[in-house]
C-alpha cells in the first residue's frame, strides 16, 4: 500500500459512523437523561449479572485481523466519534476555515496527531518533498537555499509545545455562545515536535549586523506570511519537520513548519519555504487587518505575539457530561501559558466564591500544556465548574469581565477569560457565566 | 477503508457505466487534484450543494444554466436557451478560456492551460456524472507527460555539485541561492516602498479586473457577497458595537493591500495577476474606499508612497502588561472571593449556534 493510500483509509475508518455512542451522547445533550439512563441500565443488569459477562462475545471466540491487515492502525470503531469538527457558519468556505481539537475526549498532554485542530488559509498544500525547497536571503552574507535533507544534517532537538490560535475562545467575548469545549477553546493543540534549531539556519547563512525582523513564508496558495522580530528567532524557534515521531501531518505544514513557542499559532508558518532578513516589519495582512486587537477606543494593538495564561475544564464539559449520578467525580482540564510553565491551577465548583489548588499529573514543560485533576465527591447539587490557572511569572488568568473592561468585546483575539460549565443535577453540562 | 473502497467502487463505475475508451485518457486521481482550481466555488460528490458556482454532480448531458436554486449570469442562461448541452467537447471549450466561450460569465476563472489537466479533471468530473461522455481525442504518450510536468530541480543536480564541501556558515550545509531563484520567489512588498514592482494601472482599469476576477466573491463595490469578506466602506465604524474592519476603515498600509492581492487572490488562482493589474485593482479598491475620487487616477511604483491611509496613526505596540489584570501581584483569593448567591446571566443555549454532533 502506497503511503498515500494508507493515510486516505485511517482517514476512512474515522469517517466511519459509530451510532450507538454518537446517539447516547446526542440524547444525553438533548433530552438530559444522560445520568438517569446510566443509572437505570446498570441497576437492570445487577439484578442476574450482566449479559456483557454472562454471554460469550464474538470476540472472545473467533479469530481477529491480522498484523498484515492494517499497516497503519487507527483509533478502535468505537472512537469514530473522536474527531475534528468545524463550524459552519464561522467561514464562508472550508478552504479558508478552522476545524477544532476534541478536548473533552482527549487526556494526558499530548494531542493525537489526526485530531490536531486545522487553519488554513488556502487549503492544504499537499507538498512533494522533494519538490520543496527552504530559501534563505535578504540582509544575509550567502543566500542559500535548502532540502529537506539538507535540514535533517543539523543538529536536531525535541521539544513539546502548545500551539493556540490566537482566535481561540474569540466567539465567546459578547458572552456564552458555543457549546462545547471543542468549539470554544479548540484551537489548541500540543505534540513534541522533531526539529532543528532556526538559528542554526540562519547563522548558515549569516545575518547582517542590521537584520532585525525575519519575514517567514508558507508555499501553500495563501503563502501565508509574518514578520518576526529576530531576538524570538534567534531564541527558541525551530524548524519542525516530525510531530509525535512521525512526519508532520499535510494539514499541519508537511514537509516542515515553524515552531514560534508560546506564541500564536498564526505566527508557525506552515509549509515553511522562505525566510527573509530585513530591517525592520513587513506589516503584512496577517498583522494589520487581522491578529490587530481592536479596542473600545477605536485603536488597535498590533504584534500582540504571546499567548496568555489560561485553563478550561475539559471533562465534565458540555459535550462530556456526567452521566453517572453522584459520587466519586474527576474533574480535569489543561492549563497553559505562553510565558513558561504553569505553577498552579485552582478550580471552583461554586462559581468562583471560593477555590481549591488541583493536582497537575504529566510532565510540567515550559509553554506546554498541563494536566490537572481535581478528584470530587459529587452531592448531587449543580455544580458551577470554573479553572484558574497561574504561571510560573505569577500571571494569573483573569475573569472574562475583567478582560472586557479594559478591551470591550470587539478585540476577537486573546481571550483568555476564565470559563463557567454548569453541572445540572442530571449531569447535563452547559456553556453559561454567572454572576 | 471507506474512501479505499470507494475509489475501487468508482473504478467499477466507470467500467461498467463508461464506454472504456472514454476514460482511458485521463486519470481520475490526478483530476481530483486539477479540481482544487475549482473548489473554492464548486462542490461534487454526496454533500454538494451550490456555493458561488453551481453544483458539478450529473454535469455531462445537462444543459448550461439549468442548475436548480442557482443564480445564472444572464449570459449562461441565454447559452442554455441556445440548446448547449455539457459534454467532454463543450467542457473543453469552456474550460480552457471560460470568458470567450460563455461572453459575459460570471464564472471568474481564467481558465486551464494544459490539455493533459483538461483530461484528467473531465475524466474526475465524469465519475460524478451517469451519462455516456464522449471519448477525447487526444493523443496520450508518456513522453509528453513528463514535457508537461513542472520542471523540478531535483536532489541529484544539487548533490552533483555538493561533492565539494560549500564554505559558508558553520556546518556547511544548503547551497548558494541564485539570483533568479531569489527574483522567483521574492515578490512582498513593504510599507516603505520595497519590493514594489515597475507598473502601473488606473481606477478605471482596475475596475475591469476587479469586476471579472473578485467580484464573484466581494461584491462589485467590495461589498462582499454572503460570507465573502468586505473590502470597503465601514469608516468611522471602529467604535460602533458592530465594526467594519476594511480597507478603508482599518488597513494602516497600503502596501498591504498591494502585497496581499498578489500573494493569495483571487482566492481558488492566486499569484495570477500581473503586476499593472494588482496596480490598478489596487487604485480600484482606495477608490472604493473613498481615498481617492478620480477615476483617472493611475497608481504606480513612482506615485505609490504619496497615498496616505485614514487609520495608519491608530495602532499602538501590545501592552497588555499594564493591564490591571494582570499588574496585581497579590496572590489570588482563595476562600468567600465574591458575595451573593451565583446565578446564571450568560447561557450558550439561547443562542443554539452549536453545531450539531452528528
Ligand atoms: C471563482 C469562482 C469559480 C471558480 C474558481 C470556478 N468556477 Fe465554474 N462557475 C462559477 C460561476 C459563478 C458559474 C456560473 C457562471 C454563470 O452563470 O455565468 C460557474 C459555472 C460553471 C459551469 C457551468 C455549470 C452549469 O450549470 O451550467 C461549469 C461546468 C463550471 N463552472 C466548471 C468549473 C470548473 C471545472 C472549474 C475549475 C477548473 C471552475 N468551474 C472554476 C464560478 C467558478
Ligand atoms: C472565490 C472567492 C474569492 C475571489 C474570486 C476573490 N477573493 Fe479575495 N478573499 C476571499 C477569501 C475567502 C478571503 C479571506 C481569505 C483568508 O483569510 O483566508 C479573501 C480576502 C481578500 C482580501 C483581504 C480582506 C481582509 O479584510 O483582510 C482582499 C484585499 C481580497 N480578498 C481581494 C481580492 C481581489 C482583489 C480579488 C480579485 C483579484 C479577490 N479577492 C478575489 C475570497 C475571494
Amino acid at each position: 500500500m502506497s503511503k498515500k493510500s494508507m493515510l486516505r483509509s485511517a482517514k476512512g475508518r474515522n469517517d466511519h459512523p459509530d451510532n450507538g455512542r454518537r446517539a447516547f451522547l446526542k440524547n444525553g445533550l438533548v433530552a438530559g437523561g444522560a445520568a438517569a439512563l446510566g443509572a437505570a441500565a446498570a441497576g437492570a443488569a445487577q439484578a442476574a449479572g450482566e449479559n456483557v459477562i454472562l454471554q460469550k462475545q464474538d470476540w472472545r471466540t473467533y479469530l481477529g485481523d491480522g498484523v498484515d491487515a492494517r499497516p497503519y492502525g487507527t483509533p478502535s470503531a468505537h472512537e469514530a466519534h473522536v474527531i475534528r469538527r468545524n463550524v459552519e457558519w464561522l467561514t464562508a468556505d472550508p478552504v479558508s476555515s478552522v476545524s477544532f481539537t476534541p478536548l473533552h475526549e482527549l487526556d494526558g498532554i499530548i494531542t493525537p496527531n489526526g485530531v490536531c485542530f486545522e487553519r488554513h488559509h488556502g487549503g492544504i498544500a499537499e507538498i512533494d518533498p522533494t519538490a520543496h525547497r527552504l530559501m534563505i536571503h535578504g540582509l544575509v552574507d550567502t543566500p542559500l537555499v535548502f532540502t529537506l535533507e539538507d535540514l535533517k544534517r543539523f543538529p536536531r532537538e525535541n521539544k513539546v509545545y502548545f500551539l493556540e490560535c490566537a482566535a481561540n475562545s474569540g466567539m465567546e467575548w459578547r458572552g456564552a455562545q458555543l457549546n462545547g469545549v471543542q468549539f470554544t477553546h479548540g484551537m489548541i493543540h500540543n505534540v513534541m515536535y522533531t526539529g532543528i534549531k532556526l538559528r542554526h539556519v540562519l547563522e548558515e547563512a549569516g545575518i547582517k549586523p542590521n537584520g532585525k525582523w525575519l519575514l517567514v513564508e508558507g508555499g501553500d496558495a495563501s503563502a501565508m506570511t509574518r514578520s518576526i522580530p529576530i531576538e524570538k528567532a534567534l531564541n527558541d524557534c525551530m524548524i519542525a519537520f516530525k510531530m509525535n515521531g512521525e512526519a508532520l501531518r499535510p494539514e499541519q505544514g508537511y514537509p516542515m513548519r515553524l515552531v514560534v513557542p508560546g506564541w500564536e499559532g498564526n505566527m508557525w508558518i506552515k509549509w515553511l519555504r522562505r525566510i527573509e532578513v530585513g530591517d525592520q516589519p513587513w506589516h503584512q495582512r496577517e498583522e494589520t487587518s487581522k491578529y490587530t486587537d481592536l479596542m473600545p477606543d477605536g485603536r488597535a494593538r498590533r504584534f500582540s505575539w504571546q499567548m496568555d495564561v489560561k485553563s478550561v475544564i475539559t471533562s465534565p464539559s458540555p459535550q462530556a457530561p456526567v452521566t453517572h449520578g453522584k459520587g466519586r467525580t474527576v474533574i480535569s482540564g489543561l492549563a497553559w501559558s505562553g510565558a513558561g510553565k504553569i505553577s498552579r491551577v485552582d478550580v471552583s465548583v461554586d462559581g468562583g466564591r471560593n477555590w481549591r489548588s488541583a493536582r497537575i499529573d504529566g510532565p510540567s514543560l515550559s509553554r506546554s500544556v498541563h494536566r490537572f485533576y481535581l478528584d470530587i465527591d459529587w452531592n448531587g447539587e449543580p455544580l458551577y465548574l470554573q479553572s484558574r490557572a497561574m504561571d510560573e511569572y505569577r500571571n494569573v488568568q483573569p475573569t472574562k469581565d475583567a478582560l472586557r473592561a479594559v478591551r470591550g468585546v470587539n478585540s476577537i483575539y486573546h481571550n483568555n477569560g476564565i470559563q463557567t460549565w454548569y453541572v445540572a443535577k442530571d449531569g447535563v453540562t452547559e456553556n453559561v457565566e454567572v454572576s | 477503508m471507506l474512501k479505499y473502497l470507494k475509489s475501487v467502487a468508482l473504478g467499477a463505475l466507470v467500467c461498467s457505466a463508461f464506454s472504456a475508451a472514454g476514460f482511458a485518457q485521463g486519470d481520475v486521481d490526478k483530476g481530483k487534484k486539477v479540481f482544487n482550481k475549482c473548489k473554492a466555488c464548486h462542490m461534487v460528490g454526496d454533500k454538494a450543494k451550490n456555493k458561488s458556482g453551481p453544483e458539478l454532480n450529473e454535469l455531462f448531458g445537462r444543459a448550461a444554466g439549468s442548475k436548480d436554486g442557482f443564480k445564472y449570469s444572464k449570459a449562461m442562461l441565454a447559452k442554455g436557451e441556445d440548446g448547449l448541452v455539457w459534454n467532454e467537447e463543450t467542457l473543453n471549450a469552456f474550460l480552457t478560456k471560460p470568458k470567450a466561450f460563455v461572453k459575459g460569465t460570471k464564472m471568474s476563472f481564467a481558465g486551464i492551460k494544459k490539455q493533459k489537466d483538461m483530461d484528467n479533471l473531465l475524466a474526475y468530473l465524469g465519475t460524478f456524472s451517469t451519462a455516456e461522455v464522449q471519448a477525447p481525442v487526444a493523443e496520450q504518450d508518456d513522453v509528453s507527460d513528463d514535457a508537461n510536468a513542472p520542471a523540478v530541480t531535483t536532489q541529484t543536480n544539487v548533490a552533483a555539485s555538493a561533492a565539494e564541501v560549500p564554505e559558508h556558515g558553520v556546518f556547511h550545509l544548503g547551497r548558494v541561492a541564485t539570483d533568479d531563484e531569489i527574483a522567483a520567489w521574492d515578490f512582498d512588498v513593504r510599507p516603505d516602498g520595497m519590493g514594489l514592482p515597475n507598473g502601473r494601472g488606473t481606477v478605471a482599469d482596475g475596475e475591469e479586473v476587479f469586476v471579472e476576477k473578485c467580484a464573484s466573491c466581494h461584491g462589485d463595490f467590495g461589498e462582499g457577497v454572503g460570507r465573502w469578506p468586505v473590502l470597503a466602506g465601514g469608516q468611522n465604524s471602529l467604535q460602533n458595537e458592530r465594526p467594519v474592519k476594511t480597507i478603508g476603515s482599518y488597513w494602516p498600509y497600503l502596501s498591504t493591500v498591494y502585497d496581499y492581492v498578489q500573494r493569495a487572490m483571487p482566492f481558488g488562482e492566486a499569484a495570477s495577476l500581473t503586476d499593472d493589474e494588482t496596480y490598478a485593482i489596487t487604485a480600484y479598491l482606495l477608490y472604493l474606499n473613498d481615498i481617492v475620487d478620480d477615476e483617472e487616477f493611475e497608481l504606480s511604483k513612482e506615485n505609490f508612497l504619496t497615498v496616505e491611509m485614514p487609520n495608519t496613526a491608530n495602532f499602538y505596540a501590545d501592552d497588555r502588561e499594564d493591564e490591571p489584570q494582570y499588574s496585581v501581584s497579590a496572590d489570588p483569593c482563595m476562600n468567600e472571593c465574591k458575595v451573593g448567591p451565583v446565578e446564571i446571566t450568560k447561557r450558550a443555549q439561547v443562542l443554539d449556534v452549536t453545531p450539531d454532533q452528528e
